[in-house]
């Protein structure tokens, strides 16, 4: 039997953060909201052993980070019961800094997106976005700096001293 | 006045906490009725094989002119257990770590998660190790290999491919090779995207089909503005369980941009074995063509990886 009480614990203390992560990750309010609903969805789907997890919220960031990848193709028919649902809520427009990153996401890889919002969003090492992504640290590391780079690039006084501060530069 | 990074990601981190998501009582309740309505086609889907197994199996007796009869009227037993369906899912019970292979991301921890076909064939697993793709020849390794988030497939007249709609998981990988005679410090000889996909059982086949299908629908495209690819099917030879190859004809071009009379010819072969294609997409270097016996070497290689893998 699946817990229902501490799914719901596990939903209301991680869906903030997973948001931030989908949106950071995607650069879509809409679309974010779409696959972090679908992805908590899924961990409910799985909960009965998902609830026994080491790290259910690094679970969901999987499964968040694999949809984006593929939202095009996998979320067809979920976006399509989103629109039957009705237009979503009036939400106030977005920071001019918030526009400024998530225009410059936009043209940054997919991996270099998950990287930077795993250290942005979650705080995590090089370590242990290698641990979550499955690649060598080495490539997160050249994710991280790359999209630094870009980043600094297309944002506005950006400063790179940051960088060179966590060694990823 | 500089600024960092992090304050532009504070900022957005500002703006998704706005956002509103549904109630867990009601994504719970949303979640469920989902997976009701699967289960229910997926029953639907076994009474259909069952009762179409039980009317088969009279047309072969009634052939045989055998005297006693199967009737087929009475309440199949029907399990509802879903065919192994992974997707974008991380199998929870299969990882002690939230680290599992997603269909366009890299893993280096070997798969131990496995199905079983109804079909009673040999199982093909739910997740792609590193098992599966093979070791470059020693001495031909240019650069290391990585894994990328591509798909080892040119586009092909915009053509969309329905089997992958049974796409279980993919992973894709570039590999930089340099000829055996060609010279320590020269530039590599060329550079493969070469794919793994498990697809649900039966379902590889289909894969395969539609894409001799994209290719045969798509003889000639306008690749980028101004240059024209020619797509041709050829005759791929004795690879896995069935291949396609065909071959992407284009003029070749000098650094300016102009025509130098030759062609640029890329080389893509699919291999099905059994539910896993593997696909090797010969994509040169700086100009250089498909080599037909190096890309049947590494086609050979690419087979013999995921028999050892799959067992």
């Amino acid at each position: 039997m699946r817990d229902a009480e501490s799914f719901d614990d596990f939903y209301r203390s991680s869906r903030k953060r997973m948001l931030r992560y989908g949106y950071a990750v995607v650069g879509d309010h809409t679309e974010a909201q779409d696959l972090v609903q679908e992805a908590f969805a899924r961990a409910w789907r799985h909960w009965r052993k998902l609830s026994d997890h080491p790290a259910p919220e690094a679970w969901v960031r999987l499964v968040v980070a694999r949809l984006a990848a593929d939202r095009w193709r996998r979320l067809r028919g979920w976006r399509a019961a989103i629109a039957r649902a009705g237009p979503p809520d009036v939400v106030r427009p977005p920071g001019e800094d918030t526009v400024l990153l998530v225009g410059a996401l936009r043209q940054l890889p997919a991996a270099q997106r998950q990287a930077l919002a795993l250290h942005y969003l979650f705080d995590m090492s090089v370590e242990d976005i290698a641990r979550e992504t499955s690649v060598p640290t080495g490539t997160v590391k050249s994710w991280l700096s790359r999209g630094r780079s870009r980043l600094a690039a297309l944002l506005p006084d950006v400063s790179t001293e940051e960088m060179e501060a966590t060694g990823v530069a | 006045m500089s600024r960092e990074l992090g304050s532009f990601y504070r900022s957005l981190a500002e703006d998704a906490d706005e956002q509103v998501l549904t109630p867990p009582d009601a994504l719970r309740r949303r979640a469920d009725r989902r997976a009701r309505a699967r289960g229910t086609v997926t029953a639907l889907a076994a009474a259909v094989l069952v009762v179409g197994t039980a009317a088969g199996s009279q047309l072969v007796l009634a052939a045989n002119e055998r005297t006693h009869v199967v009737t087929p009227g009475s309440t199949p037993s029907v399990n509802t257990t879903s065919p192994p369906t992974v997707d974008t899912t991380p199998s929870p019970a299969a990882t002690t770590s939230p680290s599992p292979v997603g269909p366009s991301g890299p893993a280096t921890t070997p798969s131990t998660g496995k199905s079983t076909t109804r079909s009673g064939a040999p199982d093909t697993p739910t997740s792609i190790s590193d098992r599966a793709f093979f070791t470059q020849p020693a001495g031909t390794v240019a650069a290391p290999p990585a894994f990328v988030p591509e798909e080892a497939l040119p586009k092909l007249c915009g053509a969309r491919y329905p089997s992958d709609e049974s796409l279980v998981q993919r992973r894709t990988r570039k590999l930089v090779y340099r000829n055996l005679d060609t010279p320590e410090g020269q530039v590599p000889d060329g550079s493969y995207l070469h794919s793994v996909t498990i697809y649900r059982p039966g379902k590889a086949a289909a894969w395969l089909a539609d894409l001799r299908r994209a290719v045969q629908n798509c003889p000639e495209q306008e690749r980028v503005e101004g240059v024209v690819s020619r797509q041709r099917l050829l005759d791929s030879g004795d690879f896995g369980d069935d291949s396609v190859l065909f071959e992407m004809s284009e003029p070749a071009r000098d650094v300016n941009g102009d025509p130098t009379g030759g062609n640029d010819v890329r080389l893509i072969r699919a291999i099905r074995i059994g539910d896993v294609v593997t696909v090797l997409w010969e994509q040169g270097w700086e100009g250089t063509s498909s080599e037909r016996s190096q890309v049947d070497d590494y086609s050979r290689r690419a087979v013999t990886a995921i028999r050892r893998w799959l067992g």
